[in-house]
């Protein structure tokens, strides 16, 4: 098996080029308005690589157009080692063509009279995008606000403050720590908005998703928006849909939500339909990424969905990219929020990206205020901070202990979590025959059944393992690596080279690895073809003429030539039918057809 | 007379409890659990409640538990029952190493926690061990266990108090009350004999009295002369002084230099070097420890006044069954430096023996207290269970009595004796078939078969008399080699035909699938020991083994025949697949070029012939005489032509063969894990074992999709629970590629198919069908078995190859061995006829 | 004169082969053609059928560690 993923780094990787793809795509048009928003262009700047960081930093207060030539010479020349300049070029091309794709660079070309000779000659020049370089002028300066924010709009109580009362929320919070109920504390207690509160109502609303997700049962569904964007988003399937799946056999990966509803085609599945709602390949791919990502993850499909559902992209990403501009622990009137914005806060309000209290005045809509938890402030973080944000938070989901959610699996197949989070507990559930919960750990075994269980969910079987991996009690971490330092020694030590680099590092008995593989195999135990058996052919000659064509095309998946018969695809066959036609047209003989 | 014991297990409340077991450690102690908990309620008999209110009162007892204000959370639906997420850490919890569940008493343990080794041998005093891998061992508190920590000397007090000590936990009441249930009676009452007289005797004055008040026992005390007053009085009971400390094993040297009067404990016991680096997270644990593990044994006899009333030779038994129907089952031990009756033994360690650490603990359990204490102890095979029992008859030092499962092993033992003690071998005698000696002197050994003692029918006369010598007398000592594989009614008839003062049972696996576990600990008494395979593994006491199951995919033919055939036949197809055969080919082939020795097993003697006559391997089963056995073994040992060796079941246990390195299991007995470990243990006493980074090799190969696959989990599960890992081999790299490989084309695995669907449904058997016979040495039974003649047949039909279809085998066997011999090894023939001739 | 039957391939094991020769056998109408130790021709709309009953028929030669452990 592979090393552990550091899955905070490459899941955080993964998502940045998510939403650069993304935001590559938009037309010019779209990205014009979106710079608009000094906060916006705060956040795509924090996007891109340094060396387009250091573009733009230097363009930024060019009132004119410089000759592109001039970013080459920006960059130190390397030694022409060539595997190194290669790279540096590499590098450069790729920041330059972001910039560009992100219409943020423009090239003019200009006729330049060359000064001695006179020659009219073509020279480009490159300027950054007018609009985006006021815009972030602003943001770097702090000339324009974005959003006001003097003194007598600020509602929000001062850390200090409330010290006593984040305390006591706290505790409250970690006694029942993200189950249903605390929500409903959280609610019906006059409170102070402090940062405390804010992280655990977020981590409450948040982690109650979560466990949607695995199946727990909790009292308070999440909203519609929620569910829908969850099957929406291939996490999490309908019943019907798998069945649908399973049919036709494709894959999670490239079989496709039914979206009808979306597009007002068909009607969209109810409320209660959605609560049966089970668990994807996906869905547990996301569980397993940390808690940053998994916003990211879902705020994408948002934007993806939100086109279709015809809302200004413009709107939905600067209030996603604005979020990540605002104070923590400060509160915000909603009047600075356009149509599309209120529509989207009441969404980010169910992923608990947002604090919104009611109103005890209903009428007073424009004056009341709502709260960016750390979900969404942490969401534009450098990735240093970035990380800081979201280990912050998943050391708050397992309570801070430094055992917590540790997990050690023996030979014996029997599994020991050393955790306190619901959440992990559940996700365990997912493939672990679970026994004996004591307050600080619980026991189980990984029995075929329960891994089938995991499996036939669409979990495969390196999901499993990846998950006990990354999990891994540092007993088990210390004992693998003593047994690879042993057999090194050893094998070394009699001169053994090549069984030296055949040494495995493995932190998980290696017996249960292997065996949860072979569960898997075994699920897949006969591979299936739909498509025509050839037989009775007359003669070599017509056999041999059609099974070599469609060996050509490739369309031939069986064959047995003694007794003249092959297997042909079903998309292969109207071609091998044709061909069939014409080569046996010409030799005068009847057509072959194909009974049904 | 004497110590025999005849009460049905049916009739013991303690025994009976545990009746829907199916071995030692899958019985249901929830239920027992229930049970006593029910019991203390006032509701005495199961019967009395419809099964739905005792599920109900059950449900209410653990809720009981359940503090009110405890709040299910979202996965608490997950755990049912067996969320015990309300039981509050203690604030140390992360220095205690472990947690017990309330309702079923198992205990999980951290073997990383720097107490680990303490609470290790605290816990396998008081519980059963479940599982020992590598992080987490499971114990469970079941009332055996119990039972037998309160005949090594503990307290309930101390069980509890050290238990909450170690748990990081609070120990649910639950726990408490059952710990208390079960022990308050166990222990209380010992059975003496002394000067030649049985006691009574405990140290709580007013339960002696309370059974000097029972209608029964009351009237068969014998009184002394200077004790007749008045049934109140104290004086009624005899004082007796506490017993003073003893050394194991008289021998000078080590082993014994350290050992004042607490014995043997003191060098490997809790007060090693683990202790001081231990991080205590509260001092009084390891007091508290001491005063329990290490030095109790001392401190039952300096702070308790004994108390004793005595009891006729002949109302023994009597009494012993009425103590158990009134709950106070009696615990037998033996005073031998009392025994002045048994004439002494002159036996010795000799100086130059050496015990090891696991040994002498075993030991110090037996003797804790200057007596001997009847009991099994339990260690892997190659860990040396024959010095353990050897260390005790020399601790004793009286006329012992060692029986085992077959005529190699008894002249095993015999080796033994003569190698590690100071015994003139004239004082060893041997009772076999083929040999009928008694020893001379006062006292001595006999070393016997179970099935030379137990049969009852058609003894020679020299037999005869030996087994009168045998009845006649009293012995001081017995060890009963291998007791998991002894059937219960024959172990009843050894136990009461013997007349010994101590019993010691030694086997390597408890695992018993006939549910006859509770006979076993009634008729020798409770585990005293039970040693941990990993560490005696790491520690270089027995072989590191890699284990491996290989899947032989049955080819099509035989697996369409498969699916048509019968459960019999079934099993004769997936043993000879031809896949199967290339495989254990390949694997001989493999391993004799890295120079390993090699055992095939096979259960089924018709496989194990085709297999070893197409290999050209010489093999052993049921028929195969005393002297070619003798021959093939020493063969396999000192010739290096003769590296593999075909073994029927009479290979399972007993047979010493330290040179073996891998084994391969190509039929087994369904889904037997005392067989599996048996097998595993003839490789783990490897010579070799201690070079560096040796690995022996164990080998099952498996017919894939067949119910083999079924068997071969299961078989397994014993060994995983100690912590080894089968890896699963799909695919043997290079097996094609071997030349001549066998069954290499289709015409061969038709012909074959064709002769394996020719035979008959009893070739399917395994070689015999039953436990009984398994161990039997058959070079005895044989001739047994052609003079009982109706038994035999009642056998052949009922197990398949027994009997007379055995001798069908016999001449086929025996000369296609001697050709085998004779074509192959010059060395074997040679040998071979040489001692032939004699 | 050749034919074109239509159908779906089934590429297995030689054992799986036999089972689901075994499963036509006890159920009919489910394989059209034997084609050779590892493949055969079956009607695609018994396919979630065979699957299942493999997995049943398989599941009996399954021993679950867990049975083992009930305490």
């Amino acid at each position: 098996m592979s090393a552990p993923i550091q899955s905070s780094s490459t899941s955080s990787d993964l998502f940045k080029s998510t939403i650069n793809e993304y935001l590559d795509n938009l037309p010019e048009a779209v990205h014009s308005q979106l710079y608009r928003s000094p906060e916006t262009c705060l956040a795509i700047f924090r996007l891109l690589p340094s060396l387009a960081k250091f573009y733009i930093m230097t363009l930024l207060f060019q009132e004119t157009a410089i000759p592109y030539a001039d970013l080459n010479r920006w960059i130190k020349p390397q030694k022409a080692t060539g595997h190194h300049r290669n790279a540096n070029k590499i590098y450069q091309n790729e920041s330059i063509k972001r910039l560009k794709a992100l219409n943020l660079l423009k090239e003019i070309r200009k006729k330049v009279k060359h000064p001695t000779t006179g020659k009219l000659t073509t020279i480009v020049f490159v300027q950054l995008n007018p609009i985006f370089r006021q815009s972030f002028r602003d943001a770097l300066t702090g000339f324009r606000d974005g959003i006001p924010r003097d003194q007598s709009e600020k509602i929000a109580e001062t850390i200090e403050e409330a010290e006593a009362e984040s305390e006591k929320t706290l505790e409250t919070s970690s006694v029942s720590s993200s189950s249903g109920p605390s929500l409903e504390n959280l609610f019906a207690t006059k409170f102070k908005i402090t940062v405390g509160f804010l992280d655990s109502y977020c981590l409450a609303k948040w982690e109650n998703i979560l466990h949607f997700m695995v199946g727990s049962k909790i009292k308070h569904y999440p909203s519609i928006g929620v569910l829908t964007l969850l099957r929406y988003s291939g996490l999490m399937e309908l019943p019907s849909d798998r069945r649908h799946r399973q049919s036709v056999d494709a894959d999670e990966d490239n079989f496709v939500v039914d979206d009808h509803y979306i597009d007002g085609e068909r009607g969209p599945p109810s409320g209660e339909e959605l609560k049966s709602l089970l668990i994807t390949k996906n869905g547990f791919q996301f569980l397993l990424q940390d808690i940053n990502s998994q916003i990211w993850t879902l705020l994408l499909q948002y934007l993806k969905m939100s086109e279709k559902l015809m809302m200004n992209p413009v709107d939905v990403l600067n209030f996603i990219f604005m979020l990540g501009s605002l104070e923590l622990g400060e509160g915000y009137p909603i009047k600075v929020l356009s149509d599309t914005q209120l529509i989207m806060l009441e969404d980010l309000v169910d992923y608990g990206l947002i604090f919104y209290p009611k109103s005890e005045n209903s009428e007073d809509t424009k004056g009341r205020i709502f709260y960016p938890t750390r979900l969404a402030t942490s969401l534009t973080s450098e990735s240093t901070k970035f990380k800081t944000a979201s280990t912050v938070l998943n050391e708050q989901i397992s309570n801070t202990d430094s055992n917590q959610g540790k997990i050690i699996i023996e030979t014996n197949f029997k599994i020991y979590c050393y955790t306190t989070s619901p959440l992990q507990i559940a996700i365990l559930n997912l493939f672990v025959h679970l026994k004996i919960r004591f307050a600080n750990m619980v026991t189980g075994i990984v029995t075929r059944e329960s891994v089938r269980g995991a499996l036939i969910n669409g979990i495969t079987a390196d999901q499993i393992i990846t998950y006990l991996e990354s999990h891994a009690h540092p007993g088990m971490v210390k004992k693998a690596e003593e047994k690879y330092a042993k057999k090194m020694e050893f094998e070394t030590s009699i001169g053994n080279s090549y069984t030296a680099d055949q040494i495995k590092y493995e932190v998980l008995p290696p017996t249960v690895v292997d065996q949860i593989k072979l569960w898997q195999l075994e699920l897949d135990r006969i591979q299936t073809f739909k498509g025509y058996l050839y037989k009775d052919f007359a003669n070599d000659f017509e056999f041999e003429k059609l099974l070599s064509y469609g060996e050509e095309i490739g369309v031939i998946v069986w064959r047995d030539k003694i007794h003249r018969k092959f297997f042909v695809t079903s998309d292969g066959n109207a071609q091998l039918i044709e061909y069939a036609n014409r080569i046996l047209r010409k030799s005068a003989s009847r057509s072959v057809t194909p009974s049904t | 007379m004497s110590n025999s014991i005849d009460v049905s297990p049916k009739d013991d409340d303690y025994f009976s409890s545990d009746d829907g077991s199916t071995d030692d450690t899958a019985d249901s102690h929830l239920d027992l659990l229930g049970k006593r908990v029910r019991n203390k309620k006032g509701v005495k008999h199961k019967d009395a409640l419809e099964a739905e209110e005792m599920e109900k009162a059950e449900q209410k007892a653990m809720e009981m538990d359940r503090p009110a204000e405890f709040v299910p959370d979202s996965v608490s639906r997950i755990f049912g029952y067996s969320d015990f997420s309300f039981l509050k850490l203690k604030p140390d919890h992360a220095s205690r190493p472990l947690w017990i569940n309330p309702v079923d008493g198992r205990i999980y343990l951290e073997s990383f926690s720097p107490l680990f080794e303490q609470a290790q041998d605290f816990l396998i005093t008081i519980a059963e061990p479940v599982s020992r891998p590598s992080f987490i061992h499971e114990y469970r508190i079941t009332t055996h266990s119990l039972y037998a920590a309160v005949s090594v000397g503990l307290e309930t007090d101390d069980i509890i108090s050290v238990l909450n000590r170690l748990s990081k936990v609070p120990v649910a009441p639950s726990v408490v009350e059952f710990i208390k249930q079960a022990t308050h009676s166990y222990g209380k009452v010992k059975l003496v004999l002394k000067h030649n007289h049985y006691f009574v005797e405990s140290s709580q004055a007013d339960i002696l009295r309370m059974l000097l008040h029972d209608e029964v026992i009351g009237k068969l005390r014998v009184h002394t002369g200077d004790s007749n007053d008045a049934d109140s009085n104290d004086d009624e009971l005899e004082r007796v002084s506490p017993a003073s400390g003893l050394a194991i094993g008289a021998i000078s040297g080590p082993a014994n230099s350290a050992s004042g009067p607490s014995g043997p404990s003191g060098p490997s016991g809790p007060s090693g070097p683990a202790k001081s680096s231990a991080s205590a997270p509260d001092p009084t644990v390891e007091d508290i420890y001491e005063s329990v593990i290490g030095e109790g044994d001392d401190g039952e006899g300096d702070l308790d006044t004994v108390h004793a009333f005595q009891i006729s030779t002949a109302s023994v038994e009597i009494v012993k069954k009425r103590c158990q129907e009134i709950d106070y089952p009696m615990l037998e031990e033996y005073d031998f430096r009392n025994d002045l009756r048994n004439p002494n033994l002159e036996i010795d360690l000799k100086p130059s023996t050496q015990i090891r650490p696991y040994q002498e603990k075993s030991l110090s359990k037996m003797f804790g207290n200057g007596r001997a204490r009847s009991g099994i102890i339990v260690l892997p095979c190659g860990a040396g269970k024959t010095l353990v029992g050897i260390t005790a008859a020399c601790t004793i030092r009286k006329s012992a009595i060692i029986l085992c499962t077959s005529s190699v092993s008894v002249m095993q033992w015999k080796q033994q004796f003569l190698q590690w003690c100071t015994i003139q071998p004239n004082q060893v005698a041997v009772f076999t078939s083929e040999s009928k000696e008694m020893f001379t002197g006062d006292a001595g050994l006999v070393v016997s078969t179970y099935s030379m003692v137990a049969n009852t029918r058609n003894r020679s006369h020299d037999s005869q008399k030996v087994m009168d010598f045998i009845t006649s007398r009293e012995w001081g000592f017995i060890i009963l080699d291998e007791v998991h594989v002894v059937p219960a009614a024959m172990f009843r008839r050894v136990v009461t035909t013997i007349a010994a003062h101590a019993k010691l049972g030694l086997t390597a696996t408890l695992v018993r699938e006939d549910e006859k576990i509770s006979d076993l600990n009634f008729l020798i008494g409770p585990k005293l020991y039970e040693a941990n395979w990993m560490e005696l593994s790491q520690k270089g006491h027995i072989a590191n083994v890699q284990c491996a199951e290989v899947w032989c995919p049955m080819t099509s033919e035989f697996y369409q025949e498969y699916l048509r055939e019968n459960s019999r036949k079934r099993m004769l197809l997936y043993i000879m697949n031809p896949t199967k055969f290339q495989a254990c080919q390949f694997l001989i082939q493999y391993h004799e070029n890295r120079g390993d020795k090699i055992i095939v097993f096979a259960d089924n003697v018709y496989a194990l012939q085709e297999y070893a006559l197409k290999l050209g391997k010489p093999f052993i089963y049921g028929s195969t005489p005393q002297q070619e056995r003798m021959n093939i073994l020493q063969n396999f040992q000192y010739n290096d032509k003769v590296n593999t060796i075909f073994l029927s079941k009479v290979g399972d246990t007993s047979i010493d063969l330290p040179e073996a390195t891998c084994l391969i299991q190509i039929s087994s007995h369904y889904g037997s894990r005392r067989q599996e470990a048996q097998r595993l243990g003839r490789i783990l006493r490897a010579k070799r074992r201690n070079d560096e980074g040796f690995n022996a090799f164990f080998y099952s190969l498996v017919s894939k999709d067949t119910q083999e696959m079924y068997y071969s989990t299961k078989r397994q599960a014993f060994l995983v629970d100690q912590g080894y890992a089968f890896k699963i081999i799909t695919h043997l790299h290079g097996m094609e590629n071997l030349p001549n490989l066998a069954y290499s084309t289709p015409k061969e695995r038709r012909e074959l198919l064709q002769e394996v669907l020719l035979k008959n449904e009893e070739a399917a058997g395994v070689e015999l069908g039953e436990d009984s016979e398994n161990f039997i040495g058959h070079g005895v039974s044989k001739r047994l078995k052609t003079t009982v003649s109706r038994a035999t047949k009642n056998q052949s039909s009922l197990s398949g190859l027994a009997g007379g279809e055995d001798m069908a085998y016999v001449e086929y066997s025996r000369n296609k061995n001697k050709e085998l011999s004779g074509a192959h090894h010059p060395f074997f023939q040679k040998n071979y006829y040489k001692k032939k001739k004699k | 004169m050749a034919r074109a039957i239509k159908g779906s391939l089934v590429e297995c094991d030689p054992s799986i082969k036999a089972l689901i020769v075994k499963i036509d056998s006890d159920y009919r109408d489910i394989v059209i053609e034997e084609l050779d130790d590892t493949h055969l021709l079956v009607d695609p709309s018994k396919i979630p059928f065979i699957k299942r009953e493999l997995s049943k028929l398989l599941s009996e030669n399954m021993y679950n560690l867990n049975e083992d452990n009930q305490a």
